[in-house]
């Protein structure tokens, strides 16, 4: 059997037998027939002594090589139309899918948190923009957030450092308030957004001047401006969440305006809006205020199944929460948010530092710092008694 | 059909957005503040048609005279025949970058203010002023040795068989 020796054209210095093991290995898709001209055998593999059993058959047999990955194009502009064999199917070790290098070079990428999916850069613009004649006056956003156990809820402003917390409130803090289950919920949304107010309005001396809404009735409430001191104004930021009537995102909303801050809205996508009538139906967004929706639901499957009613709701069965107590617990939920929304600090201790296991990384003084070090150790060592520090 | 000369014209290369750097602009732009007096280059960004100066402009400084809610007014020098004229126009912050022209003054006036803070405290007189670079000092060339350079007689043989 013949090594294959040369560097280019495949199938020039190969004998028709070895030619035809290789199409037998590499194109099982091929049915037998010859690769097109396209198809092309990577150099390294080629090299590999692949006949030297006298078997025809590489030492391991046929593998499927790491890494293939489909070629992907969405999303990525300056593509340059490289060449891209289709993806291929595990058997086919030869043929490798790649991005040329002409590709990479001329790929732009976007914006980090666009890579990441995070933020919406053009909402962003849009929320930050402060007039100019305005200076340095900053604009606040109301910003909301869920995760899969917490919400969270802050105002944020925005500077060329990055962007600063005024205040946060998260869902997670609702336990201290008397609030243990259900903490992702429309009510608990609506609580973290009332806590965050707040605490805001305590922190700028507001929280005399503007109670708020504070029997929450599901309307849609207003600040008025009250003679002296305007009210808090911030913008809401709903990230990257599909804005659709009865979002939780919006009972945070009022939450925050029933606590007193002014934010621009609109009650159209309030949980209870009606789109026939074009009105929001204050009832409906009242129960969905005391959790009047996981109520129900407690109900119905208490009567119905009452076995998933035990799985489903373990947390509150266990705390001892029924469906008619729900709305009495939110209210003192609210009352006691009211009373004191100061942020506790937590008694935890901060997390232990590991041990570093890589090096640290120097600053650009630490590095030429060192650099001098270096030259004046070798100076001295050659014996050379010039007195410069070669520290350019 | 002629060439045209309308606003735009000649722009292709000048208004175009550099090499992997299209696509949004970065907020900083929209974050900076501007007061009146403060020194701006105007710098012509194509992603963003509205607020756009004319291709003059691009590369210009000047000072800031005005400012609106989403643009600067920059007074910027313009010549015009025998004269230079000060132009002023309006541009969106997108156009504009702070002008680093005046930030060595402003150093240097920072620090002139504290050296002859100090100096009044120690009770001397300072000047400040900067000095131009004068005249490099003498020096002595040391390590060296003496060549002494003669002319050697000419000689044609020589010469000749080099080529010619």
């Amino acid at each position: 059997m013949v090594t294959p020796t040369a560097r280019r054209g495949p199938e020039n210095s190969l004998q028709r037998k070895d030619r035809e093991f290789i199409w037998e290995v590499a194109g099982d898709h091929l049915h037998g027939r010859r690769p097109l001209a396209t198809t092309r055998i990577p150099t390294a593999k080629r090299r590999r002594p692949l006949f030297s059993h006298g078997h025809g058959l590489p030492p391991n047999g046929i593998v499927p090589h790491p890494g293939i990955k489909p070629n992907t194009h969405e999303g990525k502009p300056n593509y340059n139309g490289a060449p891209t064999p289709p993806p291929s199917p595990s058997q086919s070790v030869f043929v490798k899918t790649q991005k040329t290098r002409a590709y990479s070079k001329r790929f732009q990428v976007k914006f980090k948190r666009r890579r990441q999916g995070k933020t919406d850069y053009r909402a962003r613009l849009r929320l930050t923009n402060q007039d100019k004649n305005k200076y340095n006056t900053p604009k606040y956003r109301f910003v909301v957030r869920f995760t899969n156990k917490d919400v969270t809820a802050q105002i944020v402003y925005a500077t060329i450092a990055g962007d600063i917390v005024m205040a946060a409130a998260y869902s997670h803090e609702l336990p201290r308030y008397g609030l243990e289950v259900g903490l992702t919920n429309y009510a608990a949304a609506y609580c973290t957004g009332l806590l965050l107010a707040r605490r805001v309005l305590k922190f700028r001396d507001l929280d005399q001047e503007y109670e708020g809404n504070v029997e929450a009735s599901g309307e849609d409430f207003s600040v008025e401006p009250s003679d002296e001191r305007r009210p808090f104004r911030a913008l809401l930021d709903v990230g990257l969440i599909r804005t659709t009537t009865g979002n939780r995102v919006f009972g945070a909303l009022k939450g925050a305006l029933d606590g007193g801050l002014d934010i621009p809205h609109s009650d159209k996508r309030f949980a209870g809006f009606k789109k026939d009538e074009k009105q929001l139906d204050a009832e409906v967004h009242r129960k969905y205020i005391y959790g009047g929706h996981v109520a129900d639901y407690m109900k119905t499957l208490a009567e119905e199944e009452p076995e998933k009613y035990q799985s489903h709701f373990s947390e509150y069965i266990k705390k001892g929460i029924e469906a008619g107590g729900m709305e009495a617990l939110y209210k003192k939920v609210h009352a006691a948010i009211r009373a004191d929304p100061t942020l506790a600090k937590s008694t935890k201790e901060p997390p232990k530092t590991h041990k570093r296991y890589n090096l640290k990384k120097l600053t650009y003084e630490q590095r030429k710092a060192s650099l001098v070090e270096r030259l004046n150790a070798l100076n001295s060592s050659a014996g050379a008694d010039v007195d410069e520090d070669d520290d350019e | 059909m002629p060439a045209g000369h309308g606003l735009r014209s000649r722009t292709r290369d000048l208004f175009a957005r550099p090499f992997r750097k299209k696509g949004y602009i970065p907020l900083t732009t929209y974050l900076r503040t501007y007061k009146v007096g403060e020194h701006v280059d105007v710098k012509v960004n194509g992603a963003v048609h509205k607020g756009m100066p004319h291709k003059f402009y691009h590369g210009r400084t000047g000072r800031v005279w005005n400012v609106t809610k989403r643009a600067i007014g920059v007074e910027i020098n313009k010549q015009v025949g025998n004269r230079i004229i000060r132009k002023r126009i309006h541009v969106r912050v997108e156009h504009v970058q702070p002008s680093r022209c005046a930030e060595e003054f402003r150093l240097r006036k920072v620090k002139n203010d504290q050296l002859k803070a100090e100096a009044k405290a120690r009770g001397e007189v300072i000047s400040t002023k900067r000095q131009p670079a004068g005249p490099k000092p003498g020096f002595m060339v040391e390590g060296t040795t003496i060549e002494t350079v003669t002319p050697i007689p000419y000689d044609v043989v020589n010469d000749l068989k080099g080529g010619y």
